[in-house]
């Protein structure tokens, strides 16, 4: 870098020593201005004494005559506030050679241009000068060419000036300089990232390289061309950021596209823009508005203005993709967890949209804001579709051996993946299904209010929750429906109790869902449950027990042994029958397996073997034995244990 | 403002009509004296609009755009109180308008690109601003100098090549007079096509274009015939030109992207009574365009920026032809153009920003009202589900 960062801060103590306290110099340049003045009388006088004098040949740098310059102006300054007290303006003479001077040296400075600290206190001077000789009233001594010459050597001296805050601001950004010897640049990105470095992620500035933007910006403003400076910074900067949203793959896609693209382009673009989002709020914008306070830390009017009109237009933009995606119909409710990634991410940065201040910020936030309701109501909408796809399910095909329905384990699965979103559902359904209510004109609160009602329960009920019910109670009327395409009454049962089981044992295995549907929502279902269980085996075992009742077999105190051979006959062929189709049906839920076994053998073994007890005495022959005792009890109880095996082929049988 | 109070009295009759009246023939007429309404409403609105511009406001003036956009936005309540308002859902999930209200919807997100194309634009000519005030600035220091000359041409050549620059066309951008002076070696920054007054906030996507998206936006665009010209499929048909008309003239008025091949003429029936006002200010705003096109000068027909181009040019040639003092005359001629200059600039200065604050507040009143048609087909036709 051409600048020099420790000589200027040395001469601008300098300079503002020599404007504070006024040394004994002053006196003598005092009278040296006299002597200028006085030698205006005599042309030939007064150069000689310039010569000799003011600015004697060796030491005539620049240095020397600001010096001159600065006393100059200072004696201005004093003379100025003479004037306010007492109301009367004494015109001062102007020391046309010390101006010429100071004029020859300025120029031959710009002819080899370095800004250093001598070059901005030269320009400072400049800007004073242009800034008095303005003021003159014309019919005053009438400089016009001297205005003239001052005038355009400061307006060089200042382009020269805005120059070098545009190359500062665009040459030396933070992990610019590696761009120089292109070749690298691959290795260092890939270095840089892999620290994962955030700090070094803005793109901004070092801070020799910022305290020199700060004192061009001063000088700049100072001299008159706060807008050239402000556009300049501004050029620059939202260029710099729309490098960093690039390096970040965001991209800005018409609302046109974003409507039209596959959902698995979608879903990359929504990711990356979580990303970036994420990043301009942490980093991005905060990063922008240091700079902008330490670029221009002696105008905050300017640098608030500066910042919010770049963040805005980037902001609005990354909101955009927000309204356009929001917009997408997306049907289908498992990119719903997209859409809430998003509605996180919005949500949790609109507070920290504080940086922005006045209005710009106030609308910022109801940008966001609005953003944040658009995907509210997007998700509630894909959420809600969750209820039309389980209406749509009409299919007639019954799950064979009455397993858990493909339908149940979606939604239930569904479910529990919706409940690790709680909170956010939960805030997403209180404050924008109430919301669009609220503000639509085309809609009529038909059903949706109704529900609040239904559940005069005593779990406390949220939006989400109850929409939640509204859900389980579908799928339910929906398994309702499909346990009646089964002939077999005690599979149907089975298939209810299937059901019902997992969706138990889901809710179960997620806190979030069970705090949701309450403890009595849970003991309804178990109770259901138990009833499927006793329908379940009063439809299908209490016929086959009947077979072993004693009703019948004893006529006058005799056992009548045909008819105890018909009932043997008639428990093994029930027996074998009900072993053969059940032991196709499909209780994959272990415990529920053993619970249905269990019951079904403390019914069926005690009493067959009581029925045994009592009635085998009455056959003979082996033979006869064999033929109608066909099973022990314990043939009977390793039977049941092969029920709901889903087993297709029965087990050999003698 | 009138248009907005009337228009609040219109929803509440619409609102108490539609429930009380039950019976199916009550209704129809009260709908039909509902679209007559409409159609006067939007009538006098455009007819507003058109005398506004003898006043003065010109056509596409920045506050005639902001009437325009007024004269939308009432226009659009008022559309959607009729398409909806009490209505039963299975009424615009019918044909044709099963057909014509996802083809509006289409037209809704098109138009919403424009309105950020159109916000982008606005953005660029708050940069011609900037430009300008610079060159007030300069050329407001008495006595005018070299100095000042040189600071004022610099800024006016940056002016009157971003002012090209627009087009898009044309990517020998600002930069080369902005960075006059400059000197070192050349940065090897890639910095072809950015141009330096031009930001990533401010751009559209790759290819889009702004011409192509009002073709698109006019293409099925149709007068609704025989017996649906009396049912709600006028209301959409109505909508949906005052929607293409006022996107166009967007377009025609600030520097949006790829403007190449813009639209001069989309059909209006003439024999129309709402279509009347708007179909001379369609003819006044093509014949401004056309006449530009030939001139090559397309920075938008924004009269604000026409008169910054008109007197960028003229002080342009002052500033070649400058050598200090000046002459006494030219400079008195000068100190006009400068005066009005800095009275466009205040212009801008007042008007853009709510200019792009409405253009905004379009946007979101549009994708507002797309939602409430899309809950409205959505309840009234499960089956027949719009793909947009």
């Amino acid at each position: 870098m051409e600048l020099n960062q420790p000589k200027k801060s040395d001469s601008f103590g300098r300079k503002e020593g020599t404007d504070t306290k006024p040394t004994s110099n002053t006196e003598a340049l005092g009278e040296k201005i006299r002597e200028d003045v006085d030698g205006a009388e005599g042309k030939k006088n007064e150069e000689e004494q310039n010569q000799l004098e003011v600015v004697p040949d060796p030491h005539c740098d620049l240095e020397n005559v600001s010096d001159c310059i600065d006393k100059f102006l200072s004696s201005l300054s004093t003379k100025k506030d003479d004037d306010d007290k007492e109301n009367d303006v004494i015109p001062v003479d102007i020391p046309h050679e010390l101006l010429e001077k100071f004029s020859d040296l300025v120029e031959a400075k710009l002819s080899k241009p370095e800004v250093d600290s001598s070059f901005l206190a030269a320009v400072s001077r400049l800007s004073k000068l242009t800034k008095w000789l303005r003021d003159l009233k014309p019919e005053e001594s009438h400089p016009s060419l001297l205005i003239n010459r001052i005038g355009g050597i400061h307006e060089r001296a200042i382009s020269f000036l805005e120059e070098e805050f545009r190359l500062l601001l665009e040459d030396s950004r933070i992990g610019e300089s590696d761009e120089k010897g292109k070749q690298d640049h691959h290795v260092q990105t890939e270095l840089s990232e892999s620290i994962g470095d955030h700090e070094a992620d803005f793109p901004g500035y070092s801070d020799d390289v910022v305290s020199s933007l700060n004192n061009v910006a001063k000088e700049m403003i100072f001299g008159g061309y706060e807008s050239e400076c402000c556009q300049v910074y501004a050029v620059a900067r939202s260029n710099a950021f729309e490098e960093s949203l690039q390096k970040l793959g965001f991209e800005n896609h018409s609302i046109d596209d974003i409507h039209k693209m596959h959902w698995e382009a979608l879903e990359r673009e929504i990711a990356i823009w979580i990303e970036a989002f994420k990043k301009c709020t942490t980093v991005y914008f905060s990063g922008e508005k240091a700079l902008a306070e330490s670029v221009f830390s002696n105008h905050p009017s300017l640098s608030d203005s500066l910042f919010s009109n770049l963040t805005r237009g980037i902001l609005i933009q990354l909101l955009n993709f927000v309204e356009a995606v929001a917009m997408t119909k997306q049907r289908s409710a498992e990119k719903l967890f997209k859409f809430l990634d998003m509605y996180e991410t919005l949500r949790d940065v609109v507070p920290a949209m504080d940086l922005f201040k006045n209005e710009c910020g106030n609308e910022l936030k109801n940008e966001a804001t609005t953003a944040q309701c658009r995907l509210g109501e997007a998700a509630i909408l894909m959420f809600t579709d969750l209820e039309n796809s389980i209406k749509a399910d009409t299919g007639k095909t019954p799950v064979p051996g009455g397993a858990v329905h493909p339908l149940t384990r979606y939604t239930m699965n569904y479910l529990k993946y919706a409940c690790e979103y709680k909170d956010t559902l939960e805030q997403v359904f209180r404050e924008h299904s109430r919301l669009e209510r609220a503000d639509s004109t085309s809609r009529p609160s038909r059903d949706e209010t109704k529900s609040f009602d239904d559940h005069n329960e005593s779990e406390p009920q949220t939006p989400f929750s109850l929409q939640l019910m509204r859900v389980m109670e579908l799928l339910d009327s929906n398994l309702e429906t499909k346990a009646k395409i089964y002939k077999d009454v005690g599979l149907s049962n089975i298939f209810m109790m299937n059901n019902g089981r997992y969706i138990l044992q889901k809710i179960k295995g997620s806190t979030e869902i069970h705090d949701l549907m309450g403890d009595t929502w849970s003991r309804k279902r178990s109770s259901d449950l138990r009833q499927y269980h006793k329908n379940y085996q009063r439809e299908t075992w209490s016929k086959l027990v009947g077979c072993l009742s004693n009703e019948g077999l004893n006529v006058n105190g005799k056992v009548v042994r045909p008819v105890l051979k018909e009932r043997f006959k008639s428990f093994n062929q029930m027996f074998d029958e009900i072993h053969k189709t059940q032991s196709t049906w499909v209780v994959s839920d272990e415990q529920l397996q053993s619970e249905l076994r269990v019951s079904i053998s403390a019914v069926v073994i005690p009493a067959y073997r009581s029925f045994l007890g009592r009635f085998s005495q009455y056959f003979h022959t082996g033979r006869q034995t064999e033929k109608y005792v066909k099973y022990q009890p314990e043939d009977i109880e390793t039977s049941i244990d092969e029920l709901f095996d889903g087993n297709p082929t029965p087990r050999r049988r003698p | 403002m009138r248009a907005t109070d009337n228009q609040g009295s219109f929803l509440n009759r619409i609102s108490i009509r539609r429930n009380q009246v039950v019976s199916m023939d009550g209704n129809h007429e009260q709908e039909l004296e509902d679209l007559d309404l409409f159609q006067k409403h939007v009538a006098d609105r455009f007819s507003d609009l058109l005398s506004s511009t003898s006043d003065d406001d010109s056509v596409l003036s920045i506050a005639w755009l902001r009437k325009l956009l007024d004269a939308f936005l009432c226009c659009e309540a008022e559309f959607k109180a009729v398409l909806l308002m009490g209505r039963d859902p299975s009424q615009i999930s019918k044909p044709p308008l099963d057909r014509l209200v996802p083809e509006f919807l289409d037209r809704v997100v098109k138009a919403l690109d424009v309105c950020n194309a159109a916000a982008h634009g606005v953005e660029s000519v708050r940069h011609y601003q900037k430009l300008a005030e610079i060159v007030v600035a300069a050329f407001e220091q008495k006595p005018i100098g070299d100095g000042q000359v040189r600071r004022a041409k610099k800024a006016l050549n940056s002016l009157m090549l971003t002012l090209e620059d627009k087009e898009g066309s044309t990517h020998k951008s600002a930069e080369r007079t902005w960075s006059f002076g400059r000197r070192g070696a050349p940065s090897n920054k890639d910095r072809s096509t950015a141009g330096n007054f031009r930001s990533l906030s401010w751009t559209m996507s790759k290819g889009w274009s702004a011409a192509k998206q009002i073709q698109a936006m006019s293409a099925n665009l149709v007068a609704p015939r025989g017996g649906e010209s009396s049912g709600l499929a006028l209301p959409v048909y109505i909508m949906s030109t005052i929607m293409v008309f006022v996107m166009w003239a967007l377009v025609a008025a600030i520097p949006c992207q790829e403007r190449n091949g813009l639209l001069t003429h989309f059909p209006v029936p003439r024999q129309l009574g709402w279509a009347q006002s708007m179909i001379v200010l369609q003819d006044r705003i093509a014949e401004e365009w056309k006449k530009k096109k030939e001139k090559n000068k397309l920075a938008g027909l924004l009269e604000e920026t026409q008169r910054l181009e008109r007197l960028g040019l003229s002080l342009i040639e002052f500033s070649d032809s400058f050598q200090f003092p000046g002459e006494a005359e030219r400079l008195e001629e000068v100190a006009a153009q400068v005066s009005e200059l800095s009275e466009i600039c205040k212009k801008m200065e007042e008007g853009l920003v709510p200019l792009q604050q409405q253009i905004r507040e379009v946007f979101h009143r549009v994708v507002r009202s797309r939602t409430e048609i899309l809950d409205v087909l959505d309840q009234g036709g499960k089956m027949s589900a719009p793909t947009m």
